[in-house]
């Protein structure tokens, strides 16, 4: 079946007036960026950059890698869990083990292997975990190949909160040198069909956001 | 010059030993082994037969035809089956109790207090010590500015979700928090209650010991007795919470298991499952030479001793009235269950008894085989020769050994013994009891589901991967490597088989416990059986009296077994230990060599 340009263009502007989203927020190219995102207590995520981050010299750390876009450009994942609750779940996960965890945003590229593989190099435990904006996440571990993995959830529609505090849980066990069960991942036939589109388009979203020329930058947390 | 080969089939393995005979002298020309196929002494052994026969006659380049006699083992009429069942289990009644060791429990200490929602503490006015209950739909954030804004003393915590450190780092005072409790909406309200969490790394102190209970409840004499058995069941635990109800209380009931008669030469003796292995294995003793046993009917004894003797009427076709035990083997061990009425799904290590059972079989099927083979391949096939008098012959080809000698030969179904004096009498024993059960046990113990992995746990040593790159064997050595490993395995318990590395999960024991889980196993089946089998054919009765023992059959050559049995019997002053056949195969082929020998000893004759 032949599809030219116009087509694709009216069926993808459908997806997206179907999923509710903004037609001024996708077109945001701006350099003045939305650092917001609430949770569902209303709590407001606020993200700032801190400087380069520094290679961790604690073993009793994981490190977040968050993509380029990630709670600035783009605030909700795929299926529209605000990216606020999102790391608090993780973050959370990670305290319950007695880990400590840093966050840091990697800006050359927006691959979710890259970003946990870069974490992981900078952790000073060999831990990471890497996040997309979408949702798609890895647990990565320094010594691996960057597409290697640890854990890998891939389908970002079907990873819910209970799913993400239990990847920070997991990680932080691997950091301690114990060997947790894997997360069990969920499997969704029709994700892919159903949500292939709009993931490429948010990918494609968060791309833009790259800079191949800058260094992980430490990403302070705060809940405001 | 004549080719000849001697065929053993096994429970698990069929071997094969080829050889040449010219003028009374043998020379082997190789040996050859493949699973056994079906349950030993049936016709779908053939196939593994086959696969054996063949392996060997390519190794040696000797073709079917040259072949001018085969000569199969005269199978012990002995098969073994093994079965168990649990004869005790734990209640808890009116929610008493949360003792189920969630990995990161809140906060240190112990304290107690009366046991109320959190959503309620707004609505109290009374001022007294309060124990919240946490559900999972309030978040450790709420839940800590609950615990922090309340005027009311709140001195400990019980959570739904897996939020206790979580609470604790936000509290401004600590208290012990006790979390992941699945079915919290069971916790009796109101209640007088007392939590406790030790650091980590410790056990509970306070709760665990029957008085520290009576002192936080202010019990009298007589209700501190009922309160034992709550304070046995959370020994170990690093957290603990116990509720003070009208008619709380922990049971370990006993299930009642039936008795099991057994008849033997000395007379007929009737013994209680419940009252363990131990003195069931003295029954037996006493018994003498068991001609028959049965399991009291309608009861979990009387099921299991039948399920055996079921499964051994089908494969040999005979009716179950006519299948007699002749030996059990009968075994203490646990194995972990649910408890009933546990608020956090909590697990209690119940004891059991595994038994193996050995029932007299056919000579005829061997005969069966033998003519089926004939007709298929084209060369005589012979049933010749007692499996354990062909051991013995084989056995004898070990560099070292000399009349008389006894052997003990392990294998998976069965532990047989026979001993030939100087003046080549041999005496033999088959009795219940070998790998099969070994495994049982290590399934049971660990709560593995399927056999395979409990098998490989017994055959191979275990590791940790401790990186990529390197990996702590069980004895605690470190072996590294140059190219990075799987990333499966990694932080993994491993079984290192030959052929790679095998990732344990699902199983957070550590390895310790698996390793002496796994040596107990061996021991108890190993050792018990290599001192019963060598008691019943020492020419004295006394294991004592013999000198020198060789180890043969496929579980000596497991890594640590012939070391267990070696070490248990250097105790009676007897030199054991691994046979080497023929000087080159090792523990395995002794009866197929033994067939090869008498075969060329009959063919002098």
């Amino acid at each position: 079946m032949a599809m030219d340009k116009e087509k694709l263009r009216s069926i993808i502007s459908e997806v997206l007036s179907e999923l509710d989203i903004d037609e001024k927020t996708i077109n945001t190219t701006s350099s003045s960026p939305v650092i917001t995102s609430k949770t569902a207590d209303s709590n407001t995520l606020k993200l700032t950059d801190t400087g380069d981050a520094t290679p961790g010299t604690i073993t009793d750390e994981v490190v977040i890698g968050i993509t380029p876009a990630f709670g600035v450009y783009q605030t909700e994942t795929i299926i529209g869990i605000p990216h606020a609750s999102v790391l608090r779940e993780i973050m959370a996960g990670i305290e319950e083990e007695g880990v400590k965890c840093r966050v840091i945003r990697v800006y050359r590229t927006a691959d979710v292997a890259f970003t946990g593989h870069d974490a992981a190099k900078l952790s000073g435990s060999g831990i990471a975990i890497g996040i997309q904006s979408k949702g798609t996440s890895v647990i990565h571990q320094k010594d691996l190949t960057p597409l290697a993995n640890l854990e890998l959830f891939p389908q970002a529609p079907i990873i819910d909160l209970p799913t993400y505090r239990q990847i920070g849980k997991n990680a932080a066990q691997y950091a301690k040198g114990e060997s947790p069960d894997p997360v069990p991942v969920k499997n969704d036939q029709m994700a892919r069909p159903k949500y292939q589109a709009i993931s490429a388009l948010l990918h494609n979203k968060e791309a833009e956001h790259q800079d191949l020329k800058k260094k992980p930058q430490a990403v302070k947390v705060e809940y405001i | 010059m004549k080719i000849i080969a001697g065929i053993d089939i096994g429970n698990a393995t069929t071997e094969t030993a080829l050889a040449g005979v010219e003028n009374d002298k043998v020379e082997f020309l190789g040996s050859g082994i493949a699973s056994t196929t079906g349950i030993k002494g049936t016709s779908d052994n053939i196939k593994g037969v086959f696969n054996s026969l063949t392996k060997v006659l390519k190794k040696a380049n000797i073709t079917m035809e040259q072949l001018s006699e085969i000569r199969i083992n005269e199978a012990a009429p002995v098969i073994g089956d093994v079965a168990m069942e649990t004869i005790t289990e734990t209640i808890i009644t009116e929610s008493t109790m949360i003792g189920h060791n969630p990995s990161t429990p809140g906060g240190l200490g112990v304290a107690s207090g009366t046991t109320i929602m959190i959503s309620d503490l707004a609505n109290i006015t009374e001022n007294k010590d309060y124990v919240v209950i946490i559900p999972q739909n309030v978040s450790f954030l709420e839940a800590a500015n609950a615990i922090n804004n309340s005027n009311k003393s709140i001195t400990a915590a019980i959570v739904q979700r897996d939020d206790g450190v979580l609470i604790d780092n936000r509290l401004k005072k600590r208290i012990p928090i006790v979390d992941e409790v699945k079915l919290i909406e069971k916790v009796p309200r109101g209640m007088l209650c007392a939590v406790e969490v030790a650091g980590t790394g410790g056990i509970v102190e306070v709760l665990s010991n029957p008085y520290g209970i009576a002192t936080l409840f202010k019990l009298t004499p007589e209700e501190t007795k009922k309160i034992v058995l709550i304070a046995r069941a959370l020994i170990g635990n690093r957290s603990a919470v116990v509720i003070k109800t009208p008619k709380g209380d922990v049971k370990e009931r006993r299930i009642p298991a039936g008795t099991i008669e057994i008849i033997g030469t000395e007379g007929k003796t009737i013994v209680d499952v419940e009252e363990g292995s131990e003195r069931i294995m003295e029954a037996i003793a006493k018994a003498g030479n068991m001609e028959d046993a049965m399991g009291e009917p309608g009861t979990n004894a009387g099921g299991m001793l039948d399920k055996v003797k079921l499964v051994m009427a089908q494969l040999t076709s005979k009716d179950i009235r006519d299948i007699k035990i002749q030996d059990l083997l009968t075994v203490d061990t646990f194995t972990p269950k649910m408890v009933q009425g546990g608020l956090a799904n909590e697990f209690s290590e119940e004891n059991a008894v595994g038994i193996a059972a050995m029932v007299k079989a056919d000579k005829l099927q061997m005969e069966m085989i033998a003519k089926e083979l004939t007709e298929k391949i084209g060369v005589p096939v012979k049933v010749g020769g007692v499996e354990a008098d062909m051991a013995i012959r084989g056995a004898l080809t070990t560099p070292g050994t000399i009349k008389p000698l006894a052997i003990i030969d392990m294998g998976a179904g069965s532990t047989d013994a026979s001993i030939i004096s100087k003046d080549e009498k041999i005496t033999s024993v088959h009795l219940a009891g070998a790998g099969n059960m070994v495994t049982m046990l290590i399934q049971s113990e660990l709560g593995i589901d399927d056999f395979d992995t409990a098998e490989d746990i017994k055959r191979y040593p275990l590791a940790k991967v401790e990186s990529l790159f390197h990996i702590r064997h069980e004895d605690g050595t470190v072996q590294f490597f140059d190219e990075p490993l799987d990333p499966k395995l990694f932080a993994r318990v491993v079984i290192l088989k030959s052929d790679g590395m095998i990732p344990l999960e699902g199983n957070h024991t550590s390895i310790e416990k698996i390793k002496m889980i796994r040596r107990n196993a061996k021991r108890k089946v190993f050792v018990t059986n290599a001192l019963r089998s060598l008691a019943k054919v020492s020419p004295t009765n006394n294991v004592r009296d013999i000198e020198f023992v060789v180890l043969v059959g496929g579980s000596a050559i497991d890594f640590e077994i012939p070391e267990l049995v070696t070490d248990a019997l250097s105790q009676y002053k007897i030199v054991s230990g691994r046979a080497n056949i023929r000087g080159t195969e090792g523990p395995r082929n002794a009866v197929a060599t033994g067939l090869v020998l008498s075969m060329s000893e009959k063919g002098g004759n």
